[in-house]
């Protein structure tokens, strides 16, 4: 084998050339097979000429592509090349044909026909031209020069040569410093690769460094990218110069005026509220809207719910928990007029409020305490600041416009780099918001997955919580191909892509979760998305519980390096013997923990020398690392932040694929989304990009056709089981259309003019008719109202997992009511099955259990608790065995109904109907009727018998009689908490 | 219905149709029982019907589906091979290796290799290669026992995926894309089939009691799909099924009366509530539930067979019986008309970074018996022709060694090129589809994406991976997303 010039040394000798040899053997075997390799002009052109050339030939080619060649194939179009010759999955000419995307409005190409140009594309596509083609590409062929910088130099020399480190002096950005070059000259001399620095690092092997390129996730250069950056170096180095694409929607030719006037790209005006004939039911404005309808399709609202029916109702959808027996009976006594609202301002004034409703939003934000995608599924130490803030915000009735500006941009708010530290508690909030485009998962601190595509699935993820959550727009799909129903071309998606590439930038990015910074570091010279701005109440409590193990630590390290200077001289005089002692011991210094680690990494060869001295040392060591783990971590913030200086430019990528970048892009927001509002206007901070500010702006205006709208449609949703638009995440053709388009506009308009308060539009809901109308169906309203879509009685519905769980807890006085701070641990059983690890006095409501992505709680899972990949708008209802068989046969329900059981005992004593009574109120928050407590009384005194005889067969520590009262009871609980009317919402 | 297995199809839609019409009697008075059927017959299979459904309520259950056209195979049984077997020392020989021995790899290799750092040169197999069966197809002289199998096998040698490292190259398998929110293929198939039997989960995962593969119980996670599809981990030691029974029974009187309480709460309840199907669900769902205590415990109680059965999986032996043991449940599985069963291993055992000799000795020491054991036992007891095996993991290996600081070499793992073989229902036995180049690393010749293979898996059992189709958040979603896969027909039997 012929040595390569290229590679005169190390380690990567031209083994490729063995690779191109055995590559080019199986095509000349490929070949060979002659016949059944087709060829273009023969068996491909025919296909094309009669089912695609009509709208990709000559007159106006569609979308750019000319099909009638197979180098107009290779050229392609507008979406990027349609041939990639032998890689039929990138290949558009027939992913498109196969997936029955093209022929558009045609009928799909015949299964021999897509198999016939798979077969052409693999066999390397061969046409009777290809001696020209390939001739033209050789050395002559253009290289783009936004290809060799998007996909070589951006990935492979901008982390050392860009916007946070110039190592040797050399910044890549642009053709002005990468010309002028660094310490050792020029990196790049136009024309001449040979003599460019740039080409003969690479040749050489010194770049990309070896060493790092394991751990920060690159990798070499490819021969076909050094063969290409040759070219471009030859062609002159040209720097892609294209402005990036602006849209103004006036005279946008992606976007038109038609498909803006599109209801839900429309702002929503207050309509007028329609008259009824049965004015008596009307409670609220709403309640006209719904009845109007009703009585077009002869219907009515079901009479008024039973008062206790109400009040669990309003219970559980306020604050996700039953009432106390106290509290039921509190309401039965109360006899004013107006005792249900003022049950509903006393629920929504309570702190479970927000921990009810903060889960909701937690979901559409896909919150969770670990990173999820890589197997170890780090965890989030600093999350729940996150999930505090919401609770927080909902508690406190924070107006939804400033909820979501928070959210979006609170570290652009003002700047909080130029404060004191500790944050005061405004700043230190703000930052905790932006968490909020910080909960998808995010596995790039993986080396094997932090590579470019990984993180931009990262960024995707967020843009796809932003936009569902925010705006109910499904922008996924335009990630890689114009948006077939919706009008959100890709152009778009790259644009709003770009306001949040200041923050995450795909070829300079942070690591999710490296986590040591101090409470003072730098801002700017943390490698980490965390942040050292947590609030000065965090900090001093942190201090102050640390200061005195820091204390212990550092007289233990004192006096281990005492122990250990003479052990190291002795030790380096053994192995290298003669060193000057200023080498050994620098002026000064003292022992580091990493040497101290170091030296316990080698007791073997010390303990020869002296096995006393080391044992202590290890003795002293254990001690160290053990006052070590006592310390707290650093109150750091999960945050999104504007990273500083200007990121890279965003392009365009073809189908997603970072390797296929089309335009640049400036950012922005979809030009669909303009009628009537101020546009996106970026205006650059002294301190930040702004991109994200001038987002949050955008969409809080009082006019903005889709925040106010999607976030009252999702309120509606936890209320009523089903939106007014029931695709929460998805207002745009593709998604479903509103039932009550006019509810919805006025809900909208309302909730703006109310100031964006959320408590003043649950009030609204919850004292209307509509919500306080019975479940109770018939055949009429089942004939003419099978869904429920019209409301013509409230949707009996299932409770939430979260709630199943919670209120166990609650019934048998297990729930832990104590709010926020670190999740609670979760501990995986033998068995597999994920449970909360018990404390004193119980458990505490599931918004506190850490929420790994990796690890669900089963009892949560199995009743449907999602799987945050990313978010979730609209939890599914199932109905499976395994929940049957959790509720029944798990630990968690058999023992809460025995503590059920030893309370009511506690409470009321030994009188069966008294404690029938008693695990009914609790349970299913009503008095049994007359026949539940005879029946109930029969059954517990059969129970009790049952019991008796059992452990009258054993010997069991307690008494007899009183123990198995006891486990008659509980098992009584137990199948009260089995019953569908525990888990089922009249 | 020509083919051979014509007769269990038949049975099979039969028993579908019997066990939904008697579904349907017992709830079909009137108005209520039209509210159910609405809610439980929904066709999911053609767009046109998922698109006609679009906001209408749905409840999603594991009732049998008819398949697009005449299935194949009724039952899967997937060997999840989890690690990366590595191809060169197993199915795909490559004596050219010996020529480049030792000689290190290019820039161009270098960025399939995950762990760069420790990339050595080109290594040979170290295990012989021999002709087997009437088709002579090549195995590796550690599969003694399935090498005398291949007459019932296809292989295709010329698997690639588009990702080096585990979680992703799971992901990948599992649902067609590198991202961890989608369906995997067992969701996919039951979704669109339903399951033969009500007593027991539709998608059975046997994972080993050593440790979960990577991804964990994501490996059988249904993404957005309702969770109904989810795969069911049943353990091969101990209870099998999560909360089948409780740590301590209540006695049974005790029991007795419980479970009459409960039912007279909740048919009163119902009764109270006319109108409401959900109740009648969920009344259902606790019989089911019962029905599944007892029937799970029989299906997986591994005693009841004969000692020669559990000789031939290996029962007796140390190194085979857990494995051994899987396989045996997932026949007892897929003869109760289960859909679906997926067998892993322990960790990540094909991983063979270190020491691959002795490292894929073990693995294959412990797998090769009891695989061998499953079909020909399915032979003989006739479900071979209706139950689709794929055997294969997440890539293979590189054809280079890999070198830790200290320690004997072993492999890194190598995506672009390696195999996974089929047998059973619908599968051609003893042929070899596709090639990889002359070292083992790149598929070149009729090449086939995880897609393809997908594709392939549900065309076997009666579905066009094109129709097969759930609407999320506005999207048509697809196992195969929009990926241009083909079935594998050369694979096939006409």
């Amino acid at each position: 084998m012929r040595a390569d010039p290229h590679f005169p040394s190390g380690r990567f000798v031209p083994i490729r050339s063995v690779v191109a040899a055995a590559l080019s053997i199986a095509c000349g075997s490929l070949a060979a097979q002659g016949p059944s390799a087709p060829l273009f002009e023969t068996e491909i052109a025919p296909i094309l000429q009669e089912r695609c050339v009509a709208c990709h030939g000559e007159n106006s080619p569609q979308a750019g592509l000319d099909v009638r060649s197979k180098q107009s194939l290779l050229a392609g179009g507008v979406s990027g090349p349609a041939l990639v010759p032998s890689a039929p999955l990138e290949s558009l000419v027939l992913q498109k044909t196969a997936s029955g995307a093209m022929p558009m409005g045609g009928e799909k190409l015949a299964p021999g026909e897509i198999d016939l140009i798979r077969h052409w594309i693999e066999s390397g596509a061969p046409s009777r031209g290809d001696a020209e083609v390939s001739a033209d590409a050789g050395q002559a062929g253009h290289v783009s020069p936004r290809e060799i910088l998007v996909t070589t130099i951006y990935v492979k020399c901008l982390l050392c040569h860009g916007r946070r480190r110039q190592e040797g002096g050399l910044d890549l950005r642009t053709r002005e410093t990468a010309l002028k070059g660094g310490v050792s000259g020029p990196a790049i001399v136009p024309g001449s690769p040979d003599q460019s620095l740039l080409i003969r690092r690479i040749v050489a092997e010194e770049m990309p460094p070896e060493e790092h390129q394991a751990r920060l996730s690159y990798r070499p250069v490819t021969s076909d990218e050094l063969d290409s950056m040759r070219r471009w170096i030859s062609q002159g180095a040209h720097w892609d110069d294209e402005t990036p694409v602006a849209v103004d929607p006036a005279t946008d030719p992606k976007v038109s005026d038609t498909d803006r006037e599109f209801w839900a790209f429309q702002s929503p005006t207050r309509p007028a509220v329609p008259s009824v004939h049965d004015r008596s039911r009307v409670r609220q404005p709403i309640d006209r809207f719904l009845l109007a309808k009703l009585e077009q399709n002869d219907l009515a609202f079901a009479p008024d719910a039973e008062r206790l029916a109400l009040m669990r109702r309003a219970y559980f959808d306020v604050t996700g928990l039953p009432p106390s027996p106290e509290e039921v009976e509190a309401y039965l006594a109360d006899s004013r007029p107006d005792a249900y609202e003022r049950l509903v301002d006393q629920l929504l004034e309570s702190d479970r409020y927000g921990e009810h409703w903060g889960r909701r939003w937690l979901d559409a934000a896909g919150y969770a305490d670990s990173e999820g995608q890589v197997d170890f599924d780090a965890v989030r130490p600093h999350a729940w600041r996150y999930r505090d803030w919401v609770i927080q915000a909902l508690n406190a009735d924070k107006p939804y416009d400033e909820f979501l500006m928070e959210q979006i941009a609170g570290d652009e708010l003002s700047n909080y780099r130029a404060k004191p530290r500790p944050l005061d508690a405004e700043d230190s909030d703000r930052l905790v918001a932006t968490g909020f485009l910080r909960m998808g998962p995010d596995g790039t601190y993986s080396v094997s997955q932090g590579f470019v595509a990984e993180r931009m699935t990262v960024v995707a993820d967020q843009l796809q919580i932003l936009t569902s959550t925010v705006m109910g727009l499904t922008v996924a799909c335009a990630r890689c191909h114009d948006h077939k129903y919706d009008p959100i071309p890709t152009r778009d998606y790259y644009r709003m892509s770009a306001i949040l590439r200041s923050s995450y930038d795909p070829y300079d990015w942070l690591s999710p979760n490296e986590a040591d910074i101090g409470p003072d570091a730098d801002w700017n010279e943390s490698n980490s998305r965390l942040l050292a701005g947590a609030p000065k109440p965090d900090v001093d409590e942190a201090s102050r519980y640390n200061a005195p193990i820091e204390e212990e630590a550092a007289g233990i390290a004192a006096e281990l390096a005492a122990l250990s200077a003479p052990l190291r001289r002795m030790l380096l005089d053994e192995k290298v013997p003669g060193l000057p002692n200023e080498v050994l011991v620098p002026a000064g210094r003292v022992l580091t923990d990493e040497a101290v680690e170091r030296l316990a990494d080698s007791p073997a060869d010390a303990s020869e020398l002296d096995p006393a001295a080391v044992s202590k040392a290890n003795a002293l060591l254990d001690s160290y690392v053990k006052a070590k783990q006592r310390l707290r971590a650093n109150p750091l913030v999960r945050a999104l932040f504007d990273m500083g200086g200007e990121p890279t430019p965003v392009h365009i990528l073809y189908r997603g694929e970072h390797r296929s970048p089309g335009p640049p892009v400036a950012p922005g927001v979809p030009s669909v989304l303009s009628a009537g509002l101020e546009p996106y206007e970026l205006e650059p901070l002294p301190w930040s990009s702004g991109r994200r500010l001038a987002l949050a702006k955008w969409l809080v205006q009082p006019n903005h056709p889709l925040t106010a709208r999607v976030m009252v449609n999702r309120v509606w949703q936890h209320y009523f089981g089903r939106g007014i638009v029931p695709t929460a995440g998805n207002f745009g053709r593709t998604g479903s259309p509103p039932s009550h388009p006019e509810l919805l506009d006025w809900l909208a308009v309302e909730f703006v003019e109310r100031g964006w308060s959320l408590k003043s539009l649950h009030r609204l809901i919850l004292t209307s008719t509509a919500y306080r109308q019975s479940s109770r169906s018939d055949e009429a309203r089942q004939q003419r109202d099978l869904d429920n879509v019209l409301l013509s009685r409230f949707p009996m519905r299932r409770l939430d997992a979260d709630a199943i769980r919670d209120s166990v807890l609650k019934v048998s006085q297990r729930l832990d009511l104590k709010p926020f701070g670190p999740a609670d641990e979760i501990e995986v059983m033998d068995d597999g099955e994920v449970v909360v690890k018990d404390t004193q006095p119980g458990q505490r409501r599931s918004i506190f259990v850490q929420q790994r992505r990796s690890k669900p709680v089963t009892i949560l899972e199995s009743f449907d608790a999602p799987q945050l990949k990313p978010n979730c708008l609209q939890r599914t209802k199932s109905t499976v065995a395994s929940q049957a068989l959790q509720m029944m046969n798990s630990e968690m329900l058999r023992a809460n109904s025995r503590y059920l059981a030893g309370r009511v005992i506690d409470e009321v004593g030994d009188d069966p109907a008294a404690q029938i009574e008693r695990v009914y109120l609790a349970a299913l928050s009503r008095p049994p009727s007359v026949d539940e407590q005879a029946g109930g009384t029969s059954t517990l005194a059969k129970m009790r018998d049952a019991w008796r005889r059992e452990l009258d067969e054993r010997t069991p520590m307690e008494p007899k009689r009183m123990k198995a009262d006891w486990l008659a009871l509980a098992t009584f609980s137990h199948t009260v908490l089995n019953s569908a009317e525990f888990l089922y919402i009249d | 219905m020509q083919t051979p297995n014509a007769m269990g199809t038949a049975r099979h839609r039969l028993r579908g149709r019997s066990s939904r019409r008697d579904f349907f009697a017992r709830v079909s008075d009137g108005l209520h029982g039209a509210a159910l059927a609405t809610l439980f017959g929904g066709d999911l299979l053609s767009p046109g019907a998922a698109a006609a459904a679009t906001g209408a309520r749905r409840v999603y259950d594991l009732k049998v589906r008819e398949p697009h056209f005449a299935p194949k195979a009724k039952s899967v049984i997937q060997f999840f091979m989890n690690g990366g077997p590595s191809q060169v020392d197993l199915f795909d020989p490559k004596p050219a290796l010996a020529k480049y021995e030792g000689q290190p790899p290019g820039r161009d290799l270098a960025n399939d290799i995950e762990f760069i750092n420790e990339a050595g040169g080109f290594m040979p197999s170290p295990y012989r290669f021999a002709k087997h069966g009437q088709s002579g197809m090549e195995v590796s002289q550690i599969l003694p026992h399935l090498s005398k199998q291949v007459d019932d096998i296809a292989f295709i040698r010329s698997m690639y995926t588009t990702h080096f490292n585990h979680e992703p190259a799971i992901f990948i398998m599992q649902g067609g894309r590198q991202f961890s929110n989608r369906p995997t293929i067992g969701s996919w198939v039951v979704y669109g089939l339903g399951s033969e039997n009500q007593n027991l989960p539709a998608y059975v995962v046997l994972d080993d009691p050593k440790g979960l593969p990577v991804n964990h119980l994501q490996n059988w996670q249904s993404g957005w799909l309702p969770p109904v599809y989810q795969g069911t981990r049943v353990r091969s030691e101990g209870a099998p099924l999560l909360n089948l029974n409780p740590a301590e029974e209540y006695p049974a009187p005790v029991l007795d009366l419980a479970r009459s309480l409960l039912a007279r709460m909740d048919r009163n309840h119902r009764d109270d509530r006319p109108a409401q199907p959900e109740l009648e669900a969920r009344l259902m769902n606790y019989e089911l539930a019962a029905r599944m205590q007892m029937e799970a415990s029989d299906a997986l109680d591994v005693s009841q067979e004969s000692e020669s059965t559990r000789e031939m999986y290996g029962l007796n032996d140390e190194t085979t019986s857990s494995y051994g043991k899987r396989c045996l449940m997932a026949r007892r599985l897929v003869e109760r008309g289960v859909r679906l069963v997926q067998i892993y291993i322990e960790g990540q055992i094909w991983d063979n970074h270190s020491d691959l000799d002795k490292s894929l000795r073990y693995a294959c020491g412990k797998t090769d018996q009891p695989i061998a054991a499953l079909i020909r036992d399915l032979k003989r007891t006739g479900l071979f022709d209706q139950t689709l095996l794929v055997w294969g993991g997440e890539f293979g290996r590189l054809p280079l060694a890999q070198s830790r600081e200290s320690g004997v070499a072993g492999r890194d793992h190598g995506p672009t090129g390696f195999t996974t073989w089929l047998a059973g229902a619908g599968v051609k036995g003893g042929t070899i589809h596709g090639a990889t180049d002359e070292i083992g690393y790149r598929a070149v010749e009729n090449r086939v994406s995880v897609h393809d293979l997908h594709a392939t898996i549900l065309h076997l059992l009666g579905m066009n991976h094109r129709d097969l189709v759930y609407s999320h958040d506005g999207r048509d979603e697809r196992l195969t997303d929009e990926f241009p896969a083909r079935v594998v027909n050369e694979i096939l039997r006409g």
